[in-house]
């Protein structure tokens, strides 16, 4: 049988709303699922995050490409019984609201089940299903706040900084679409359907590749906090000033060797201050002002580049903004940068997704949704109801349906 | 029959070394996946980082553990063959070299998919198997750079800053993972084998999730740019102070009427300077020091964070990581998992976040030492004899040690 896409044919029932589990679904949707996305009367708070044009989101566009539509009364009994009925259809159902909100909608995990055993459910949370902090209301920079992210970014003697971008949301995305492949693959492979709980707050805690064995392995003596623009246990591993520019030099390996050479200080070599990545960590400022005297001698950070990464072998990239980021030659080779054209919005572009398939190499054709536009499609073809029933739900109000 | 893990019977050859790759393997292991971990003579260069002890680093076994370990030299058409052999029987490889090392040992796409028509095959880069810039070292720093992302972290008015954690790494690792796992799905589903090409900077991308489309659908009026501690476009959205915690505040729509209450300053809901949340943004100066001043007034931030919880206001503490280990809701979730290495014994680590109701517990495993399996593998997988296997460690073909 030819296929779509990796999983064409996989069903799902969306309920997320803002970004993680929007994401999530979006990268099924790319990879060739049927998504139904089911919103609120007022519609998912997306749809009114900029830019907007004539009432149209780019941002909600952006995250909800190649997704079906039905904008239905969760609160009523009808709505939830339309939902309930889907739900025997699916494979895989997704939600994101504070935990507790699906129970009240009798959609939680054990209703679920209950409905369809072979069901994949997960749950997308700020903070996880239970624990003390489980209830609070949860944005991304709430679980970056918990997960010691915020507190490793930015200048030691200043205010943590934000990451200007969905570093949780994003990531929780990822990892939820991964652990529902995994057991739609383990369903596949006979196992049956699951209840998967993923927590913006666990996936940002994995991040610390280093921190929290560093601080446990050296009983407590290494304690990681931000350093700004260096590394806080290993140098040269940071940014540097080049003119009015900012570059990155990375040279912790090998390549230590080659930058103390261009540097004209080879006597480094066998200082014992310089000894290895963590003893130059202590010596850093020294380091660090011999590299930007050489880079007060360069003319540009592109030169300064060139020389370290072409002549020298030292890892090194110039800080590039998004703009230059997308118009560069590289980004617009490998087509990462990608240009969608939406009936009301016209061409928006935005970051392509990252999973690459040699055998799907073609990206499929895809559109975000105007709020409640399958109601009518999804009722009659999916669940095979009658244009009187459609039509007095939405007489009812438990159906809702808007251009936006 | 239903398996007994979720990758029950799924071979890996993973050629992948420092975090990218490694935390990839890391979790299809822990999810049952069998992975045999081929490093050089000398070891993936991770175990150079710290913590060590007796030699054993402590950053190698988070980001290795559940894999068997062989140590080749796979410049030697010797240790090529054994890999070829290895790889005939696996369903998924995995490598993060630069582009073109691979070709180089006979191991690229166009080789083992002739090997293996079958196999699923990872490449991580950090720019990409083709483009430009995809012959350049790459490490997660330097993809960030590339992305646009170390640029938008900082004051506006002073250096960029990076978070200090491997975001695209253990990202680049996830993402993999994912589309491995699709792959597999779709092997199953009778699709055949395939190449990933994944790389960092384009992961890192795609975490962009306004940036772009802002910078683009406002016709390049609005410049994504670095906005220090709070956000550039909403307010009140960031960092403030009180007493000698800093504390996140977030209060969007029907969040900003309860907080202008909770503060007492009713008289900003009617002024139009506060009006909706793009005007809230235009005069974030004056929304951020009204909450400010709220925060100096109460000075004891336990207090404050508890009167913004309560009426249900987006807040939190920024702890320090020796904190989040220590707190009580992650106690509860066990989000720090407690290892056990021969060399370093109880040892603690992020615990993996994915989370299975059908497999609530995550295996005992632990990391191989350089070339532990070399003897194991080649025996009892390959059949090779001791003669064999002792004129390749003669050779320096193949390497052990306890490390």
């Amino acid at each position: 049988m030819t296929r779509k896409h990796v999983l064409d044919g996989v069903k799902v029932l969306d309920f997320s709303h803002f970004v993680a589990g929007p994401h999530c679904t979006r990268l099924m949707a790319e990879a060739g699922a049927e998504v139904i996305k089911v919103e609120a009367q007022i519609g998912d708070a997306a749809r009114h995050l900029p830019v907007i044009k004539d009432g149209r989101s780019g941002y909600f566009i952006q995250h909800n490409r190649g997704k079906k539509n039905l904008c239905l009364d969760l609160r009523t009994k009808e709505g939830q019984e339309i939902c309930h009925e889907l739900i025997k259809t699916v494979d895989v159902v997704i939600e994101n609201f504070t935990p507790g909100v699906m129970k009240k909608f009798n959609m939680d995990w054990e209703a679920v089940s209950k409905v369809n055993p072979d069901v994949i459910m997960c749950s997308i949370s700020c903070l996880g299903q239970e624990g003390p902090l489980s209830k609070l209301p949860g944005f991304d920079y709430i679980g970056q706040a918990y997960s010691g992210i915020l507190g490793m970014t930015g200048e030691a003697d200043g205010y943590p900084a934000l990451s200007g971008m969905a570093f949780g949301d994003i990531s929780t995305g990822a990892h939820a679409y991964g652990a529902i492949v995994t057991a739609l693959y383990h369903k596949a492979m006979g196992g049956g359907g699951q209840f998967l709980d993923i927590a913006l707050l666990d996936c940002l805690f994995s991040y610390h590749e280093m921190n929290v064995q560093v601080y446990d392995a050296s009983g407590g003596a290494q304690v990681p906090q931000r350093s700004g623009h260096q590394h806080a246990f290993v140098a040269p591993l940071g940014l540097y000033k080049c003119k009015e520019d900012y570059l990155i030099i990375v040279a912790i390996g090998a390549q230590w060797n080659n930058l103390i050479k261009l540097l004209g200080k080879e006597e480094w070599a066998d200082d014992p201050r310089f000894a290895d990545p963590l003893v130059r960590n202590e010596n850093r400022e020294e380091i660090s002002a011999e590299i930007e005297r050489w880079l007060s001698t360069v003319d540009n950070v592109t030169e300064a580049v060139r020389i370290l990464v072409q002549e020298n072998h030292v890892p090194a990239a110039p800080v590039l903004s998004v703009p230059e980021v997308m118009s560069h030659p590289h980004m617009q080779q490998r087509g990462i940068v990608q240009t969608v054209k939406d009936p009301a919005f016209g061409e928006v572009k935005i970051p392509a997704t990252p999973l690459r398939y040699s055998q799907f190499p073609d990206r499929l054709e895809l559109q975000a949704p105007f709020l409640g536009e399958h109601n009518e499609e999804i009722l009659r073809d999916r669940l095979g109801y009658s244009a009187e029933k459609i039509s007095a739900l939405q007489t009812s109000g438990v159906l809702n349906a808007k251009d936006i | 029959m239903v398996p007994n893990t979720m990758f029950e019977g799924v071979k890996v050859i993973d050629f992948s070394h420092y975090i990218a790759g490694p935390h990839c393997t890391k979790m299809l292991a822990e999810h049952g996946a069998e992975v045999i971990k081929i490093e050089p003579l000398t070891g993936d260069p991770v175990r150079q980082l710290p913590m060590h002890k007796d030699g054993r680093s402590a950053c190698y076994v988070q980001h290795n553990l559940g894999k068997k370990t062989m140590s080749l030299d796979i410049t030697r058409p010797e240790a090529q063959k054994i890999c070829h052999d290895l790889i005939r029987d696996a369903d998924v490889v995995v490598e993060n070299f630069s582009p073109g090392v691979m070709k180089r040992h006979n191991m690229d796409w166009q080789t083992l998919k002739t090997i293996n028509p079958d196999l699923v095959m990872c490449s991580i880069s950090c720019f990409g198997q083709d483009g430009p810039l995809s012959s350049l070292p790459g490490y997660d720093f330097i993809g960030q750079s590339y992305a646009g992302i170390i640029d938008m972290n900082g004051e506006p008015d002073r250096s960029p800053v990076f978070a200090d954690l491997s975001f695209g790494d253990v990202s680049s690792g996830t993402h993999a993972y994912a589309a491995i796992v699709s792959a597999l799905f779709h092997r199953f589903r009778g699709g055949k084998g395939q190449h990933l090409d994944l790389c960092l900077q384009e992961i890192l991308f795609s975490y962009h999730d306004i940036n772009v489309q802002l910078y683009h659908a406002s016709g390049g009026a609005y410049t994504p740019k670095r906005s220090g501690a709070s956000h550039d476009l909403a307010a009140p959205a960031g960092i403030f102070k009180c007493g000698e915690r800093y504390l996140f505040v977030l209060a969007l729509g029907a969040q900003w009427d309860k907080l202008a209450k909770t503060m007492g300053r009713e008289d900003m809901l009617s002024d139009p300077r506060f009006i909706d949340l793009t005007a809230r943004g235009a005069n974030k100066a004056a929304v951020n020091q009204a909450v400010q001043n709220w925060l100096d007034s109460i000075g004891d931030p336990d207090q404050a964070l508890k009167i913004l919880q309560d009426e249900r206001i987006p807040s939190a503490p920024v702890l320090s990581v020796p904190e989040v280990m220590e707190h009580p809701h992650t106690q509860a979730r066990n989000m720090v998992r407690t290892v056990n290495d021969p060399v370093w014994g109880a040892l603690k680590i992020p615990r993996t976040p994915l989370r299975f109701s059908a497999f609530p517990e995550i295996p005992e495993q632990t990391a191989g030492f350089l070339g532990e399996y070399n003897h194991e593998i080649l025996s009892e997988t390959l059949g090779y004899s001791a003669e064999n296997i002792a004129a390749l460690e003669t050779e320096g073909v193949i390497n052990a040690k306890r490390v």
